[in-house]
């Protein structure tokens, strides 16, 4: 994917003004994730098992290089052939590979972001394969040719009104179409899809080196689907992903789950160890794909490498603030909201994502949120003095933080400017740059005094 | 030096200097003695329909079940007196799956369906039953998976019916995998 995270503050604007559904949509289903979130983290001893978590992350990250060698060892032994990327080309060389020597005509796709950020699907494309993205809410996008606005819920941006008219227009279904009619027209569509495959794609939420088990969660049933029918099985996995011990998925499906729909458990869990056995159904191949694509730099930074923790679950996104007003099309590339801002410098560059860090007010709302416990709010800020340092931020923004700094260490400015302000009407288009701000608020109210004045007439009566 | 080698190294030379973290122990959930109430609870509240049956009753309700169709995808595993006059169709065309579980879980309301047993007669026909041992269902995943000696090529963990919330937040059942799982845990 073709990162634009460079024009976040532009994009975000446009999203508010020429798409107010979105805000709606978004707000009001980040607000229903982070609902059940709450009610499922209190359900458990939910500090003791977060404090765990990031201890085994940490473990694992600690000894990389032992559990990457471990996991692919044991992935041979199960049958599975395993390869490594260090880009998007090497990617595509793989599979490019796996798609002439098999004639592949239809590949199935399970959600995976790590394909998203390698391009799978444009590959697929130009090497003449069909490709169905098999999640309803991947397919829904898929069909409006456009990314994936949420981790979890791709699709969260549009509304059922949007939805039934996508499907009108496509399969012809009526405009008030139920949500049950349009899932059973996708599923007609996709079964035959499942059927008629001869590769399914999918990622991997963990990769257990102990035993070389593929871990997959979803609700559906289109992982299990992809991951069992066609007769090659290719899994895209990120370096990140490891866990040392079988039982260790013990804690994280069901933590992954509650921090990301608030359920006990992802409805299905694919356990993968390798192609079918003799008389099985299932796949006659597996391929992994373990994917470096920024991972190792990140790995190697010494403030950032705690992002690597990151089980994408989304709970970051939806406890946003900001996230909410847009979803993550402005944010320009395939990990928005929090995790994104802090993610994408360190995948991408910081002089290719600088102004993510700044979308964020840093309330905090985040590292609560977060099952592994990243420290998103210090990682932010961590981002935004190495954009400072390294000459990134505008310098409009030097000149109004210099200015504003003399005058803050000078009390006969500040009480001068402070007058000012509230003495003056404040036309919303005074200051061309505050427009993209008053463009969706009403007009600012200053208050009569200042507020030193209203604290020392508060504790004059009590006789100080 | 090949993408192995090079990410290998790159991974090596980043930890050189970084503290190695311990690998810390699991604690275990205080679960009750008898895990069959809470797992037909969870089970419920995950939206599947549970009921403790002796085997003769678990048959009795497949008949039912199975009454006016035109067949039955049997898994691998489910013993014979369940198939009794009930004709096999493969599971692309039958309206309903039987399999039998490997385990079952309570804490999270979950069968443990092996590749083993087949996968397509637990994942194509829109309605699902699956018949589990009352003696494998375990308190917890941890127990679950501490006791398990060896692994299937695929082991699918299924806990409830298929679903999706991608239609303007509107839950909808029986997207792509069953509708509707119906579980007999076996006296």
């Amino acid at each position: 994917m073709r990162a634009k995270a460079k024009l976040y503050p532009k994009e975000a604007a446009r999203l508010l003004r020429e798409k107010p559904g979105v805000r709606e949509a978004v707000t009001g289903a980040t607000l229903h994730f982070e609902r059940n979130r709450l009610r499922a983290y209190a359900e458990v001893p939910i500090a003791e098992w977060r404090e765990r978590a990031k201890a085994l992350k940490d473990h694992v990250l600690s000894h990389l290089d032992h559990y990457l060698e471990l996991a692919e060892k044991r992935l041979r032994e199960n049958g599975v052939q395993v390869h490594w990327a260090e880009t998007p080309e090497d990617a595509h060389r793989l599979l490019r590979a796996v798609v002439e020597r098999h004639g592949v005509k239809r590949a199935v796709k399970a959600k995976s972001m790590l394909t998203e950020e390698l391009g799978v699907n444009p590959l697929l494309a130009s090497l003449g394969v069909e490709v169905f993205e098999t999640d309803l809410g991947e397919y829904l996008i898929q069909l409006l040719g456009e990314p994936p606005s949420h981790i979890v819920g791709p699709a969260i941006h549009l509304s059922l009104k949007e939805i039934q008219k996508l499907f009108h227009e496509r399969f012809g279904t009526p405009l008030d179409a139920s949500p049950e009619a349009l899932a059973q027209v996708a599923r007609k569509v996709l079964r035959e899809a499942f059927l008629s495959a001869e590769l399914g794609i999918s990622g991997a939420n963990f990769l257990v080196a102990e035993t070389g088990t593929l871990a997959l969660m979803e609700n559906e049933g289109n992982i299990r689907l992809s991951t069992s029918l066609p007769k090659v099985h290719v899994a895209f996995v990120g370096i990140e992903k490891l866990l040392p011990r079988f039982q260790d998925l013990a804690l994280f499906l069901p933590l992954t789950a509650r921090a990301a729909t608030g359920q006990r458990l992802s409805t299905f869990v694919s356990l993968i160890q390798g192609p079918a056995r003799e008389g099985e159904e299932g796949p006659e191949e597996v391929h992994v794909v373990l994917v470096d694509h920024g991972r190792t730099a990140l790995l190697a930074d010494p403030e950032a490498w705690e992002t690597l923790r990151c089980l994408r679950c989304g709970a970051c996104l939806n406890a946003c603030p900001v996230y909410r007003q847009t979803g993550g099309h402005p944010y320009g590339y395939v990990y928005s909201g929090p995790i994104g801002a802090v993610l994408d410098p360190g995948l991408l560059s910081l002089e290719e994502a600088y102004p993510l860090p700044y979308a964020s007010t840093l309330c905090g709302a985040c590292l609560e949120a977060c099952p592994v416990k990243i420290p998103i709010p210090k990682l932010l800020l961590t981002w935004r003095h190495r954009a400072v340092a390294e000459g990134l931020s505008p310098a409009w923004e030097k000149a109004a933080l210099a200015a504003y700094r003399r005058v803050m260490e000078s009390p006969t400015l500040y009480r001068l400017f402070s007058k000012a302000l509230r003495g003056l009407p404040l036309p919303q288009d005074l200051l061309p740059l505050l427009r993209a701000w008053t463009e969706g608020r009403g007009p600012l109210k200053p208050s009569p005094k200042p507020f030193h004045q209203l604290w020392r007439e508060m504790e004059e009566p009590h006789g100080r | 030096m090949d993408a192995r080698s090079r990410i290998l190294s790159r991974v090596k030379r980043a930890l050189e200097d970084r503290p190695k973290a311990f690998l810390p122990e699991h604690p275990h959930l205080p679960f009750p003695e008898d895990p069959i109430p809470l797992f037909l609870e969870r089970l419920g509240e995950n939206g599947a329909e549970a009921h403790l049956l002796s085997p003769e009753g678990a048959q009795a309700l497949l008949r039912e079940l199975a009454q006016g169709l035109p067949g039955v995808a049997f898994g691998q595993g489910v013993p014979a007196p369940f198939r009794e006059g009930l004709p096999p169709l493969p599971p692309e065309e039958a309206p309903l799956g039987v399999s039998w579980a490997l385990f079952a879980v309570a804490e999270t309301g979950t069968l443990a369906l092996s590749s083993a047993d087949g996968r397509r007669a637990q994942l194509l026909p829109p309605t699902h039953l699956v018949l589990v041992e009352r003696e494998r269902v375990y308190p917890t995943l941890l127990a679950a998976f501490q006791d398990l000696k060896t692994l299937p090529s695929a082991l699918g963990l299924h806990s409830g019916p298929s679903k999706s919330a991608d239609i303007g937040q509107v839950m909808v059942k029986g997207v792509h995998g069953p509708g509707r799982l119906i579980v007999a845990v076996l006296t």
